[in-house]
């Protein structure tokens, strides 16, 4: 058995693959809008991290400038971390060039061990008064506190799951105005807060969390708003943003669905339902950085910083905190926070509203069932054509939302979704083809047999039919007084026409041509029963040709049930003297080519209509002498009927032009062949459409010389 | 094949037109059975108008003989008007001209069958 003809293959492909094809498609379906339950929600990160690759956000306006303590820095200034009056120094040199807001991407748990106090711990065997007046001098931190005070600066926090020795569970309360619900319990949570030391911690504006999460370790969305405890903290961007507003409120607008907006003074960011967004990456810039050996060398621009926010990380190599990004593998973490500015300034967030999820399901769904109706009807090439052009307006239509605005509309999962659905219809239509193909050949094969069967049988049928007619060269052994030649050639296997000779006495032989009403099987059967009770009347002694015609007559109709008739043209030849006698039962009469200058003669005297015609027919004889070397040829209408190309039948006339032309003095043969030469030339390949008979005698007189 | 059906009172001009073949003998047979059964003593009379058929084979005789022995035993009318000269010859061969009565022209066959159709075909 053929594989796409079992069962299992029949039940699963039935209908034309529909069912498989519908339950296949509930099923993507189902993955669609529940992704992470499968573990496949990765395909729609890829698909929305290539929109990114692809064409990541265009740079802007620039709100903010990072401050790098960078590879240079490290190398004129000396390994990190630095004294912390260097980092005052710093920004004092940053608050010179009056910025909009400076945030210290630098979490600084402990107090600095750099202080003046502490230095004799570095250097042993300093003097009693070195060291006195050493720790009477203000420690690193108050410096750099004081500094700090001055400015409109925001220390980063980070958010940690559990509570641990060196962190709290509070947080310096943030102005907050909440609208429209409470959003802790939708926002981001964390359990604790790393901070700096409390001297600086302290005196600061502000306070902003650093922390960002990473979905399968890449960064794609921050929160702009999360708790610790109770309180809501804001992001280290949007805290920035407050500060630089003169310390505003930030108000957290919340809607049924979840958190809305985040809104400082009259800028108002939109947000995802629990508080995050998603950042629009542009590719990492160095012209967002600036060098902080520069800065405390007053090598830079005061215009550069002026009324920007101003973030101070650490971007050297080895020491600091790189994530992974849609855009790069590798950006610093103060780097992504001047993103999130940049999203915000720009308003070109990405966004991914509850109706685009829909739209990717409804696409789904359209898809698919447009597939699972037209695949079955349609060839594989057009399937194919189908499919490209779906996954061509969904690829094309997530594009056009990325770059026009900014929606990020999932492309690849109900691509791939379609694809598998696709791939199993067709496997299902393929088998299904096959199957019928098989079917179809096995169908052949029995017609084959079959034919084979029938043409066998058939074969069989021309054998014995052919072998019932007589052979001219053994029919009259020795009697050298006649020359005898006859062909037959049915226009199918067998046929209706009929030829027969036979010596009646030593002197008198019988000879007939007759043509059934009807060709093939049938014709050929009643051309048998006529051929053989005809012979068996002339044997039986009835007598003259006009009395066997007459009881043959009789006989073949007796037993005539389908209507049939037959004409029949017998002779009886005198061999002795060249007496012929004949009867013509309705065919077409002999020919006689006489030996000498005598002219052709056609002999229609005599007969009556064909054998089984009417009732009792008193059929006559005619009679006509030969003289030695006369030639008579009888033949039946395939000879006189057969039709050229241009549907022009042969004709008498062209025929007896023939006799006259192979000439009287022609052996039976030499005319028989003639006849049959000329005939088959005349048709010219147009298929025989009769039977055809021909049967030639020429009388050599009595002594056969 | 459309007979082209005439009726002139008790008889029927039946018009056959083309070849009268292995093809088109089964169809012939089929379209004349339903004249050849009222072909009967006391209904109807049939002439069998044959000026345009241009050739007859032996199998298209074999309907015509059939035809022509219904008629017979139903005691009814059958004849054939308007020979071409090839089938004159087929019929000369095979002599049908002894199985069916052959009139030159339909008009004769009206006349020698029924006075009244004569009449009707000569009003037509």
């Amino acid at each position: 058995m053929h594989w796409s003809e079992r069962r299992w293959v029949r039940v699963l492909g039935g209908s034309r693959g529909q069912p498989l094809g519908i339950a296949l498609l509930a099923l993507v379906l189902t993955i669609e809008l529940a992704p992470d339950l499968f573990g496949l929600g990765f395909i729609r990160l890829a698909a929305f991290d290539a929109y990114q690759r692809w064409a990541p956000r265009a740079r802007h306006s620039g709100p903010a400038v990072i401050v790098a303590i960078d590879e240079e820095s490290l190398r004129l200034h000396g390994q990190w971390p630095w004294p912390r009056t260097w980092l005052a120094q710093l920004v004092a040199r940053i608050a010179e060039a009056d910025p909009a807001a400076i945030g210290v991407d630098i979490l600084m748990p402990e107090a600095d061990r750099l202080s003046p106090a502490r230095l004799p711990e570095f250097v042993p065997g300093m003097g009693q008064d070195l060291v006195q007046r050493l720790s009477s001098l203000p420690s690193n931190d108050t410096v750099l506190a004081r500094t700090l005070q001055a400015s409109r600066v925001v220390l980063g926090v980070a958010g940690l799951e559990a509570e641990v020795a060196g962190t709290r569970r509070s947080i310096r309360r943030v102005p907050f105005r909440t609208v429209g619900g409470d959003p802790r319990p939708l926002v981001r949570r964390f359990d604790a807060t790393l901070h700096s030391a409390e001297e600086i911690d302290r005196v600061v504006k502000g306070h902003g969390l650093l922390s960002v999460d990473t979905e399968r370790g890449v960064v794609r969305r921050m929160p702009l708003v999360a708790t610790v405890g109770d309180a809501l903290v804001p992001a280290f961007g949007i805290e920035m943003l407050r500060v630089a507003a003169g310390g505003a409120v930030v108000t957290v607008r919340t809607g049924a669905s979840g958190v809305e907006a985040l809104e400082i003074g009259d800028l108002a960011v939109p947000t995802e339902p629990d508080g995050s967004v998603r950042v629009h990456f542009a590719r990492s810039d160095p012209a967002r950085f600036v060098s902080a050996a520069d800065v405390l060398a007053g090598k830079v621009d005061r215009h550069l910083l002026e009324r920007k926010l101003v973030l101070i990380g650490v971007t050297a190599l080895g020491l600091s905190d790189y994530q992974a990004t849609p855009v790069t593998d590798r950006m610093p973490g103060v780097e992504i926070h001047a993103q999130l500015l940049e999203n915000i300034f720009d308003t070109d967030l990405l966004s991914r509203p509850r109706a685009v999820v829909w739209a990717e399901a409804g696409l789904l769904l359209a898809g698919g069932l447009l597939l699972i109706l037209t695949m079955p009807r349609s060839s594989p090439l057009a399937s194919v054509a189908l499919y490209v052009l779906m996954v061509g307006a969904i690829v094309t239509a997530g594009a056009l939302l990325y770059l026009q605005r900014g929606i990020l509309l999932d492309a690849a999962s109900p691509s791939l979704a379609l694809g598998t659905l696709f791939t199993a219809m067709l496997v299902v239509t393929l088998a299904e083809t096959e199957r019928h193909r098989q079917s179809l050949r096995r169908q052949v094969e029995q017609q084959r047999e079959q034919a084979a069967r029938l043409a066998g049988e058939l074969e069989a049928a021309r054998r014995i039919q052919m072998g019932s007619l007589p052979d001219p060269a053994t029919a009259f052994p020795g009697d050298t007084r006649l020359d005898l030649y006859a062909f037959l050639e049915p226009a199918r296997e067998v046929g209706g026409d009929l030829y027969d000779f036979f010596p009646l006495d030593r002197d008198r032989l019988c000879l007939l041509i007759g043509d059934v009403s009807g060709k093939g099987l049938p014709g050929s059967l009643f051309m048998a029963v006529s051929k053989a009770l005809y012979k068996s009347a002339a044997l039986r002694g009835v007598g003259s040709v006009d009395a066997v015609m007459r009881e043959a007559d009789g006989e073949i109709s007796r037993d005539n049930a389908e209507g049939l008739f037959v004409t029949m043209l017998a002779g009886i030849l005198d061999v002795r003297t060249g007496l012929l006698e004949y009867c013509n039962a309705g065919h077409e009469p002999l020919y006689l080519l006489p030996n000498g200058d005598r002219p052709l003669t056609r002999l229609t005297d005599g007969g009556g209509p064909p054998l089984c015609v009417l009732d009792g027919f008193p059929y006559a004889a005619s009679a006509r002498r030969l003289t030695r070397g006369d030639t008579i040829c009888l033949v039946t209408d395939g000879v006189l009927d057969a039709m050229s190309p241009k549907a022009e039948a042969y004709g008498r006339t062209r025929f007896e032009a023939l006799l006259e032309k192979v000439g009287r003095a022609a052996s039976a043969a030499e005319i028989g062949e003639a006849i049959r030469l000329e005939v088959s030339r005349f048709a010219d390949g147009v298929e025989q459409s009769d039977d055809m008979a021909i049967l030639v005698l020429r009388w050599k007189g009595p002594s056969g010389r | 094949m459309d007979l082209r059906p005439k009726r002139y009172v008790d008889t029927v001009v039946l018009s056959p037109v083309g070849r009268i073949d292995h093809s088109t003998s089964e169809d012939f047979k089929i379209t004349l059975a339903p004249h050849m059964t009222r072909c009967a003593e006391g209904q109807d009379r049939v002439i069998l108008d044959f000026a345009s058929v241009e050739y007859i084979s032996s199998v298209g005789l074999r309907v015509l003989m059939l035809a022509s022995k219904q008629a017979k035993s139903q005691r009814g009318s059958l004849g054939i008007a308007a020979l071409q000269p090839a089938v004159r010859e087929i019929f000369d061969i095979s002599r049908f001209t002894m199985v069916l009565d052959v009139f030159p022209s339909v008009r004769e066959g009206l006349a020698r069958l029924s006075p009244k159709a004569l009449a009707a075909f000569d009003a037509a």
